[in-house]
């Protein structure tokens, strides 16, 4: 008689609810009981189906048939959202399986406290112990589940599809029925000539192009916010105002004005150059001096946020320090080098990290600015100053080639996600998170 | 379930394109091109077959509601033709902007997932990418009638595979668009481009004599095809045998670099369509190779313009690209006998001359082509003209992977003076992988 735990535990394994009911749960028993119902029905209904096109990507295309001289759409099966149906429904299947497990976990603990002489608690008691005692799990299963089917469903698709064959002309669902086929997508974008030329030499450039334009701005920043906060700069107000407009402008516009500011033969730049009797500059229009515009852009539109960053760690920085430095006998740049740089580093590093990231993925300076032009001959649907997320926007939107840019965002991503955790790890900020109080 | 598979399937298309930006306005110059191998022949003899306007009994279905993309410029001519359709079948119709270039990809994207329009424009050079992704419902019920009342050209451009997909609209090429008031007479050949140059160019004021789209190959094929370039042997339809390096291509090139020095001192990427716009409609840019879709933005600045063909290559005609603009049916429509009742009535001869007025564009059918409007107008008469010598834009899936390498191509041998064999030549070879890659 004093097994209960054993008991409601593998009643509950045979199914929801029974282990309770046997705990006189009643209410609880009941309500997993018709969990169960409703689950098993859906999966009945839909496992082998969505396992089958996940598996198969479905076998006929959609095409035509024609009755009587008009032809009508016959549908078919649509790879992608057999895929996609296909997802939805195992992550489902895992959340009912993780039920079952906690509704199995349940049973045993309520049959150990019966063992132990406690009555098995009732519904009001369970849900009043469930709001008390477990309410933050409780409030966080919503943003969990959201989560789990707005941002992790998309990017495992996303991954998928780089293991397909999905891509245009010959390649595109409902008409053809995808196919999966492995690696081969990441071979040809490493190892096939048309691809990989294009690849390495893009991925170069966003390497580059993300140490310098983090670089830039973040000493800009520096810069800036020292010199505002000079003694003796008068209208600081008015400076930071100033220096802050290109960021409140949307980029969307400033860009685009740029665009044409920097035209070769059009624009007010080399207009005025033209007047002091200068040369004028190829902009936007040669390769090299391209790359050094958008950097230069980039840090008018960059050093603004870094300089509000900067400005308030400045004024966080214990004047005691400076007035100890100067009774040593410092100078002006001893004290820069000693105190305000540490001090800015370790308190923006974190900060500097995702500003690096977020400029590997610089989508609307290059964009907007040149589309990743200048053209290059040598390259597969990308120019000289494409980044790799202009270039998978390309590939998308305009060659769809779904697969090889899946490829691509997968390698961004690991690329990202690794070096902002390895860096993160190091910085001393993550490590100390208490040295300033 | 469908409702959210689609959903999801829009929510992932968005993530899966990291972030999607409004169209800048030099996309309108990309070509929304379509193809007709000659204009229709103006002659006494054309068979000015009496229109039989009749909608071969197919009824709209019961509740039937309409959208249809087209070009912004198209807006008052759809609306127009909307409203008589709503009149006479009791079909509302909605008009959206979309320009034509971008329609393959939205549709490829919407179509399926159900949320695109009803009738769009199939850029024609698109069809065969499109037929094969089975977009476009076949031109079926007034398949006779279609192919009867249109041009020859326009309904080989507008059929895939022997199967006629699309309801032609009007037929375009790009031909040479000047300023009376700064060029007397059209110039013949280009060595009297080149002798006006000389006498009109003045860089530092911004003043040339003439423009093109230099980055763009739809224009620039103009340079290449005169001297005995193309782009798929057996009119278009040979995907291996690419002529865009052969001997005549590369004289085409050499011509086309040596006009950088002559006439249009400037970088390939410094001239874009709203500049050009910009310069000709101030006055400045006195000739401007381009296609009826400018027109009305030129009337509008008050610029008294005039059309001719393009002026010949080393004694040669230049041979442009022409198109037709097609209007087809999606294939996921809801209403499939509403939809291709409204293509049918929007391309059909009356409508095809209002479009005219409204709009410029040149009808593909016969009898309206025939009409005195379109006769006496002289803007009209001098794209006719430049038909005459164009050529059909190849609508075989493979051309989509023309544009970018050959735009690429001839931008180096325009601003670096690359050697243009060598130039071209990397261009095919990047072309001919591509096409295998695809597979």
């Amino acid at each position: 008689m004093n097994a209960h735990r054993q008991v409601a535990a593998v009643l509950s394994v045979l199914s929801f609810g029974l282990g309770q009911l046997y705990n006189r749960q009643y209410m609880k028993g009941l309500i997993l009981l018709l969990v169960e119902v409703v689950g098993l029905s859906y999966f009945i209904n839909n496992l082998s189906h969505a396992i089958w096109g996940l598996v198969t990507l479905g076998k006929t295309p959609t095409h035509f048939e024609t009755i009587n001289g008009v032809a009508t759409t016959v549908k078919g099966d649509h790879s992608i959202f057999l895929m996609l149906g296909g997802l939805i429904t195992l992550l489902l299947l895992f959340l009912f399986v993780a039920a079952y497990v906690m509704n199995i976990k349940d049973a045993y603990r309520t049959g150990k406290k019966r063992e132990e002489g406690h009555k098995p608690a009732n519904i009001v008691e369970s849900v009043r112990y469930v709001m008390d005692k477990r309410f933050p799990e409780i409030f966080l299963s919503i943003p969990i589940l959201g989560v789990l089917f707005v941002t992790i469903l998309p990017i495992i698709f996303t991954m998928l599809i780089a293991f397909t064959n999905y891509s245009g002309p010959d390649n595109l669902p409902p008409a053809k029925v995808l196919k999966w086929v492995g690696f081969r997508t990441f071979h040809d974008l490493i190892m096939f000539k048309t691809w990989s030329y294009t690849f390495f030499h893009i991925l170069g450039w966003t390497i580059v192009w993300a140490v310098v334009a983090t670089f830039t701005t973040y000493m800009g920043g520096v810069l800036v916010a020292l010199l505002v906060n000079q003694k003796g700069i008068r209208l600081k107000g008015m400076w930071r105002t100033i220096f802050i407009i290109p960021y409140a402008i949307p980029q969307l516009v400033s860009l685009l004005v740029m665009k044409n500011m920097f035209n070769g033969q059009f624009g007010p730049i080399n207009q005025y150059l033209g007047y002091f009797g200068l040369g004028k500059l190829p902009w936007l229009t040669d390769p090299t001096m391209a790359k050094i515009t958008v950097i230069i852009v980039n840090m008018w539109v960059g050093i603004p946020v870094s300089m509000i960053l900067i400005m308030g760690v400045l004024t966080a920085i214990p004047k005691d320090l400076y007035e100890a430095a100067e009774v040593d006998g410092a100078s002006a740049f001893m004290k820069f080098r000693l105190i305000t740089m540490p001090f800015i580093l370790f308190t923006t590093a974190p900060l500097l990290i995702i500003q690096f990231a977020g400029n590997i993925n610089n989508f609307n300076v290059i964009f907007l600015l040149t589309k990743g032009d200048p053209v290059n001959g040598k390259f597969q649907y990308g120019g000289s100053t494409d980044l790799l997320v202009t270039w998978l926007y390309k590939l998308t939107l305009d060659q769809q080639k779904y697969n090889i840019a899946a490829a691509v965002g997968i390698i961004i991503f690991i690329m990202i996600a690794s070096l902002s955790i390895w860096s993160y790890r190091k910085t001393r900020s993550f490590k100390e998170e208490d040295m300033i109080q | 379930m469908k409702k959210s598979l689609s959903m999801l399937a829009a929510v992932s298309a968005v993530a899966l394109t990291v972030t999607a930006c409004s169209s800048t306005p030099e996309e309108t110059a990309k070509p929304s091109a379509a193809a007709a191998t000659e204009a229709p022949k103006a002659t006494a003899a054309a068979t000015a077959a009496a229109t039989t306007d009749t909608d071969m009994g197919l009824k709209p279905e019961a509740g039937a509601k309409l959208v249809v993309w087209d070009a912004p410029d198209q807006k008052a001519f759809i609306e127009s033709m909307a409203k008589q359709f709503e009149a006479k079948y009791k079909v509302p119709v909605k008009f959206e902007e979309v320009n034509p270039p971008d329609q393959p990809a939205k549709l490829t994207a919407d179509g399926p997932a159900g949320v695109a329009a009803d009738v769009t424009v199939i850029p024609h050079d698109n069809l065969g990418k499109m037929v094969s992704a089975n977009l476009y419902l076949p031109n079926d019920v007034f398949a006779d009638q279609t192919k009867k009342e249109n041009a020859e050209a326009a309904v080989q451009g507008a059929t895939f595979n022997n199967t006629l997909f699309g309801y032609p609209k009007s037929v375009e090429t790009y031909a040479l668009i000047y300023n009376k008031d700064l060029v007397k007479t059209a110039p013949k050949s280009f060595d009297d481009v080149v002798a006006f140059a000389k006498t009109y160019n003045d860089p530092g004021k911004n003043k040339f004599a003439f423009m093109f789209d230099i980055g763009n190959f739809y224009f620039d094929y103009a340079f290449l095809a005169g001297p005995g370039g193309y782009v798929f042997g057996k009119n278009g339809t040979d995907k291996t045998d690419i002529g865009l390096n052969n001997d005549g291509a590369v004289a085409g090139a050499k011509f086309f670099a040596s006009l950088k020095k002559d006439v249009l001192p400037v970088k390939s990427g410094d001239v874009t369509y709203d500049i050009k716009k910009g310069l000709f409609t101030s006055g400045k840019l006195a000739m401007d190779l381009n296609g009826p879709w400018t027109i009305l933005d030129y009337k509008n600045a008050k610029i008294n313009i005039g059309v001719a063909p393009i002026p010949t290559i080393n004694g040669k005609p230049a041979v442009s690209f022409a198109g037709i603009k097609i209007l087809g049916v999606n294939a996921y429509t809801k209403y499939p006998n509403a939809a291709k009742l409204f293509a049918h009535f929007a391309t059909s001869q009356a409508a095809q001359l209002e479009n005219f007025k409204i709009s410029g564009q040149l009808p593909s059918n016969k009898a309206a082509a025939e009409d005195a409007t379109v006769k006496n107008d002289e803007l009209a008469t001098g794209f006719l003209q430049q038909l005459k010598t164009s050529q059909a834009m190849p609508s075989i899936p493979e051309m989509g992977n023309i544009w970018t390498p050959m735009g690429a191509a001839l931008g180096d041998i325009w601003n670096d003076g690359k050697d243009p064999k060598a130039t071209l030549d990397n261009a095919v070879k990047q072309i001919k992988d591509t096409n295998a890659a695809t597979k």
